[in-house]
């Protein structure tokens, strides 16, 4: 990589994103396990600079007045294995453990996943899923924006220049979920299609459910009318119910043709992978408060 | 463009505290090999995808293809296989390779070894499952996995008779 100039180190988020304001050139690396590729391979002509967020103390997870926050900078591996997330947050520790292999998840963080912005990244319909809520901080200060408002296309969101995800806080109660993804193998493949659902209890012996989409559109999507479905009923959903809610499901997929996968076979393992997701979340349903 | 401008760092490596003079753009893969001289680590993809460069930083296997050299703090500590060498559970895992057949052309096996150090310390029986997973990002082109997969199994066993 002999056209990168300097790599910063800033030492607080105000000075990062000066940084980051001043230098049009500079890009923010966490674990570079986009960036880099990126960057090598000839994608990023213009970035010139990297500024470092290593140390910024963004890899914390802490409770705080009904919120889970979670750093940007945890790795894959942390974030799955922290006990708060494992015991509250299934879907996230499964979408959390199915980015890339070992080696990957030890560098690859969640504020890269989210702000690389590609609609496979799969930590974001796991996050969606759980209404998470994105903290960000710039050089006007600091503002949160609902994740499922963050992306604007492949690659584009609501950042503004020198704007930094500072965290992403979570409703702090205890779900129930899953993530599935199709990939070219099993294990250390980006997705063709995934799906997270997680639910929750509520009044009446019913669930509050959120289902979202990943690589069937060119954002992550949400499936409202399947999640209202799914919602109304009494938990768990007969199998009539589920399978309503599974071809709402399929005609939520917008699928773009690409050469990981066709149009329609892609739809239709969307359908697939709620029926399996929803199987998983039934079968573990006692465990979820 | 501007010179790039050289960034002094300061780590741990194989357990003795150094100090280097990097490139902004320089990578951990390529510090330890042309500065260091420590070659066991491989660049195969240069992308992440195949795990030849596979080191232990801080105790977690990482891409060394992947990680700036300037990104090194103080605090760190990076274990290439030249300094697992001495390792009783190495030589082990390196012992069993070599009776199930388990290397071919050898390209991949600093780093598959290096993944099968890291399995056996975390789980030290491991399942089948857990032997395919923990080696899932490294990527063999002419072995196959089968044997690998045995050679590791036959690791942990022997280690169990305290062989
Ligand atoms: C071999 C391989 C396999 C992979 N497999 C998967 C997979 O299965 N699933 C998957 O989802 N991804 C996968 N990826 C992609 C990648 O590993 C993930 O997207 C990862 O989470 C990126 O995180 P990072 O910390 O490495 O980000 P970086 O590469 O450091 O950054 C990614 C982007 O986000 C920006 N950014 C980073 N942090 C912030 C922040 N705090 N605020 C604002 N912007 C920020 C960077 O500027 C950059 O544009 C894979 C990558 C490789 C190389
Ligand atoms: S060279 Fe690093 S993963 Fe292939
Ligand atoms: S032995 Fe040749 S690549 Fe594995």
């Amino acid at each position: 990589m002999d056209n990168l100039a300097r790599v910063h180190f800033p030492s607080s988020l105000r000075e990062a994103a000066d940084l980051l304001v001043a230098r049009p050139g500079a890009r923010p690396l966490a674990g570079g396990t986009d960036l880099l590729v990126r960057h090598r391979n000839g994608q990023l002509p213009d970035v010139t600079d990297f500024v470092d967020l290593s140390g910024l103390d963004l890899q914390k997870i802490t409770a705080e007045d009904g919120r889970v926050v979670i750093g940007s900078g945890c790795t894959m591996t942390a974030v799955a294995t922290h006990p708060l997330i494992r015991e509250r947050f299934p879907a996230l520790v499964q979408g959390a453990l199915q980015v890339g292999a070992f080696q990957i998840r030890n560098a690859a963080t969640l504020g890269g996943n989210v702000g690389n912005a590609s609609p496979a990244g799969d930590t974001i319909p796991c996050l969606i899923s759980l209404e998470a809520e994105v903290r960000l901080f710039g050089p006007a200060g600091r503002r949160a924006v609902p994740l499922a408002d963050f992306f604007t296309g492949p690659g584009r969101t609501v950042l503004q220049p020198g704007e930094l995800i500072e965290a992403f806080a979570l409703p702090d109660r205890r779900t129930a979920g899953a993530f599935l993804k199709l990939g070219e193998r099993r294990a250390h493949a980006i997705s063709k299609v995934s799906l997270a659902l997680s639910c929750w209890e509520i009044a009446g012996g019913r669930r509050e459910v959120r289902l979202a989409l990943g690589a069937v559109a060119p954002t992550v999507i949400r499936c409202r009318k399947a999640e209202e479905l799914l919602s109304a009923a009494p938990w768990p959903p007969s199998a009539e119910l589920a399978d309503k809610a599974r071809r709402l499901v399929t005609e939520a997929a917008r699928p773009i043709d690409d050469l990981r996968s066709a149009k329609e076979y892609r739809r239709q393992m969307t359908g697939v992978l709620f029926a399996k997701a929803l199987e998983q979340v039934i079968g573990r349903g006692a465990s979820a408060r | 463009m501007p010179t790039p401008e050289p960034i002094h760092i300061r780590f741990s490596l194989n357990g003795k505290t150094v100090e280097a003079r990097v490139a902004p753009g320089l990578t951990l893969l390529e510090l330890v090999r042309r500065q260091f001289s420590l070659t066991a680590a491989k660049e195969g993809c240069g992308k992440g995808e195949c795990g030849a460069c596979t080191v232990l930083l801080n105790d977690q296997p990482v891409n060394s293809c992947l990680k700036l050299a300037a990104t090194l703090r103080p605090s760190d500590r990076v274990v290439t296989l030249e300094g697992l060498a001495d390792d009783p559970l190495m030589k082990r895992i390196q012992h069993s390779y070599v009776e199930e057949g388990a290397v071919q052309c050898g390209f991949c096996i600093p780093g598959m070894v290096v993944s099968s150090y890291h399995l056996l310390k975390v789980h030290p029986q491991p399942t089948p499952a857990e032997i395919k997973e923990f080696h899932s990002g490294n990527l063999c082109r002419c072995t196959g996995y089968t044997k690998i997969e045995q050679a590791v199994a036959k690791a942990a066993a022997a280690r169990k008779e305290g062989r």
